[in-house]
């Protein structure tokens, strides 16, 4: 039998996760923790997806979450690839190096 | 037949673009063709519809061309219009500017090819030839639209253009400064009289509300004394900038500048005389202002009265023939202001004859003196330039109206005699205009007998053929005989003259005194009476020295206007209008500095404005803010 969770309980770890993964991207510099902060945050809408799918009974919320995953993917895609330019051009990961387009 | 009237402008304009398309690439023959050829056609044409309005006995003939614009109410239409005043301005204008473009095609080719020209390079030789003409084309199409045009639209229109051609050509020789600063003066000086013009016709459109010249000139009734008196006055002040007369005749003397031949076509016969032809246009307007009337007779008076000594003192042949222009003129404006309205064009018209064939003589001179124009390096010329000198002595004939034999006699008497018969001051119009015809008479018997009679100073080199000596015959023929052309034809022109009859002392006076004139002239100039002691005394040399400098009129304007205008510019080198625009930029450049400081090209930093600025939105959304 299934435990009914609170959805206030989920959302709250929902946001616990996005500001874990902002406070992430903020203050990391190596892109690759970087990427990781960013999976955390959409991980982190995606539960509130579910949860509230949950909460309302309908399947638009585990849709959603599908979108996130393939966008998700695709993020990673194109990001691995900067990275590699990013440690190619500076010789470093750190993303503070590239601010070549300061006003 | 008079459908053919639009051709008459449109000939010499297609001669103008012609010449200015090909850029001097045509060969200079076909250049001369084209240049003189499209406004002989034109005079053809004028002639073969001017003897269709005449015999038709229809007073006007107005041709509508097309709508110029139409803005609300206000549609002025382009309309060509012929009347016995703009028929003898357009046979004057393609007549004698056809004479006067023949003899360019002469006078230009020589005096590009003198190895001192400054345009001697083949090229620019060819380029400066075409140009030439193509000018004067634009100049002959211009001037016919503003004596054609039906509207004062399309008149201020060609009066612009005139402007416009007088300036390119006062700076023909553009190489020389001294040249450009002579046509920027006449620009400047001339704009000064239209701005006047411009606002006269403002204040006509206001009070009327058309710019139709007929239609105008019906409505003028409405106006009131002092509002007819203002805008007399206003055109008055355009005609004066563009008829060279005082206070804005400076810009004459210098534009001489210019080849001779558009000293003769624009600085003498035609365009000169445009203030003559607008006053006489608007007569409707100062037959309601007796003020304005007689402004325009005091303006006369006064710069026929200057220039005439003015004359006297000058050595420059040019310059001499430029001051008996504006004396002639003002002799016209005169006719105007006592009311010879005919007298004051038929004058318009022998002055063009005459004028024109001293222009035209004294240029084969001065070619054949290789430009020189100072009278006192020429002399015994009468024998070795036989041609330019019966010219000469024609023209002098009929600028000095000796009695009977020449046209310009006819006119001026009527002029004098009219404005003695004037009113209670009339005679004193007439006296000055007698006394100024005086010295007219003494200063052309100067130059005649200065440059054609004496030793030889300089060995003269005459190279002209028939269309140089063709035009001065044909010319001469006009001088003299041209009198007889108006009596009849123009006697009521614009209402009859009505003047005191020969028989009068005054009349005979009038006749009498410029012989006298020629009689001391001769005997001055020609040595048997010794005057030395007196010129050069003090007061003698003073007097020639204010003459020669025209009145002072130079160093006065130099030190009202130009001086000041231009110590006013050193002060204002920073231009105090330029800072408020040089504020707005530095405003917006430092906004943009400040926008600047945000763009860091760090990702963080953006990122973490992004954050800032999404939670103050969630916080005005929840009206927490």
């Amino acid at each position: 039998m299934a435990i009914a969770v609170p959805i206030e309980y989920v959302l709250g770890v929902a946001m616990l996760l996005f500001l874990l993964g902002l406070l992430g991207v903020l203050v990391r510099r190596n892109v690759m923790f970087l990427l990781m902060s960013l999976e955390v945050m959409m991980n982190a809408a995606g539960l509130a997806f579910i949860a509230a799918g949950a909460r309302w009974g309908v399947p638009d919320g585990q849709i959603m979450f599908m979108f996130i995953l393939a966008l998700a993917a695709a993020e990673v895609a194109v990001a691995l690839g900067l990275v590699l330019q990013i440690s190619r051009r500076f010789g470093t990961l750190d993303i503070d190096a590239a601010n070549e387009l300061s006003g | 037949m008079q459908d053919l009237l639009w051709l008459i402008p449109a000939l010499p304009l297609l001669g103008f673009l012609v010449l200015f398309a090909t850029e001097g690439r045509l060969p200079d023959k076909m250049v001369g063709v084209i240049g003189a050829g499209s406004v002989g056609l034109a005079a053809l044409v004028a002639l073969v519809v001017g003897l269709d309005f005449h015999q038709s006995g229809q007073p006007s003939y107005a041709q509508n061309l097309w709508t110029w614009m139409a803005v609300g109410g206000f549609a002025p239409a382009v309309t060509l219009y012929l009347d016995d005043l703009s028929l003898v301005m357009t046979g004057v204008i393609t007549g004698v500017g056809f004479l006067i473009h023949v003899f360019a095609t002469g006078y230009m080719w020589q005096d590009l090819d003198e190895p001192s020209s400054r345009d001697a390079a083949p090229k620019a030789r060819k380029e400066g030839y075409s140009r030439f003409f193509a000018y004067m084309n634009l100049f002959v199409f211009a001037m016919l639209m503003l004596v054609l045009g039906d509207n004062l639209l399309t008149l201020f229109l060609g009066w612009e253009g005139v402007g416009l051609c007088s300036y390119l050509l006062i700076g023909f020789y553009h190489r020389d400064a001294a040249n450009g600063y002579a046509a920027r003066k006449a620009f400047v000086v001339t704009r000064v009289g239209d701005t006047l013009m411009a606002l006269g016709l403002f204040l006509l459109f206001r009070e009327i509300g058309t710019l139709e010249i007929q239609s105008a000139l019906a409505k003028a009734g409405e106006l009131d004394a002092g509002m007819a008196t203002a805008i007399g006055l206003l055109l008055l002040g355009g005609a004066v900038g563009k008829s060279a007369q005082v206070p804005l005749q400076t810009w004459l003397p210098d534009a001489m500048a210019g080849p001779t031949p558009v000293s003769a076509l624009i600085h003498a016969a035609t365009m000169v005389t445009a203030g003559v032809y607008l006053i006489a246009r608007m007569k409707g307007i100062y037959a309601l202002s007796e003020t304005a009337q007689l402004a325009v007779a005091v303006v006369g008076l006064a710069t026929l009265f200057i220039s005439s000594f003015t004359a006297l003192a000058q050595t420059d042949i040019k310059r001499i023939l430029a001051y008996s222009t504006m004396s002639q003129i003002g002799y016209m404006f005169m006719a105007l202001g006592v009311g010879a309205w005919s007298a004051a064009i038929f004058h318009l018209m022998t002055h063009a004859f005459f004028k024109a064939l001293l222009f035209l003589a004294s240029g084969s001179v001065i070619l054949a003196l290789h430009h020189e124009q100072d009278i006192f390096k020429m002399g015994g010329l009468w024998r070795k330039l036989p041609v330019p000198f019966y010219s000469m002595l024609i023209g002098s004939g009929a600028l000095v109206a000796l009695p009977w034999v020449t046209s310009g006699f006819f006119s001026k008497d009527a002029i004098l005699l009219t404005a003695y018969g004037h009113g209670e001051y009339g005679w004193l119009f007439w006296l000055g205009g007698v006394a100024a015809a005086t010295m007219t008479a003494l200063y052309t018997t100067r130059m005649m007998v200065v440059a054609f009679f004496g030793e030889t100073k300089i060995e003269p080199h005459d190279r002209s053929r028939i269309n140089m000596w063709g035009p001065l015959a044909v010319l001469s023929a006009l001088s003299v005989f041209g009198g007889y052309l108006g009596i009849g034809i123009l006697d009521d022109l614009l209402g009859a003259v009505d003047h005191i009859p020969h028989s009068h002392p005054a009349a005979i006076a009038t006749m009498l005194l410029p012989l006298l004139g020629i009689l001391v002239g001769v005997f001055v100039f020609s040595g048997r009476l010794d005057i030395r002691a007196l010129v050069d005394s003090s007061l003698g040399d003073a007097l020639r020295r204010f003459w020669h400098s025209g009145w002072a009129f130079d160093w006065v304007y130099d030190h009202a206007f130009v001086k000041p205008f231009v110590w006013a510019a050193r002060v204002n080198k920073a231009d105090a209008v330029d800072f408020v625009y040089r504020a707005v930029a530095a405003v917006t450049r430092g906004f943009y500095h400040i926008g600047a400081l945000t763009q860091t090209g760090r990702l963080r930093w953006y990122a973490a404005n992004m954050t800032i600025g999404l939670i103050l939105m969630f916080l005005i959304v929840l009206e927490m803010l």
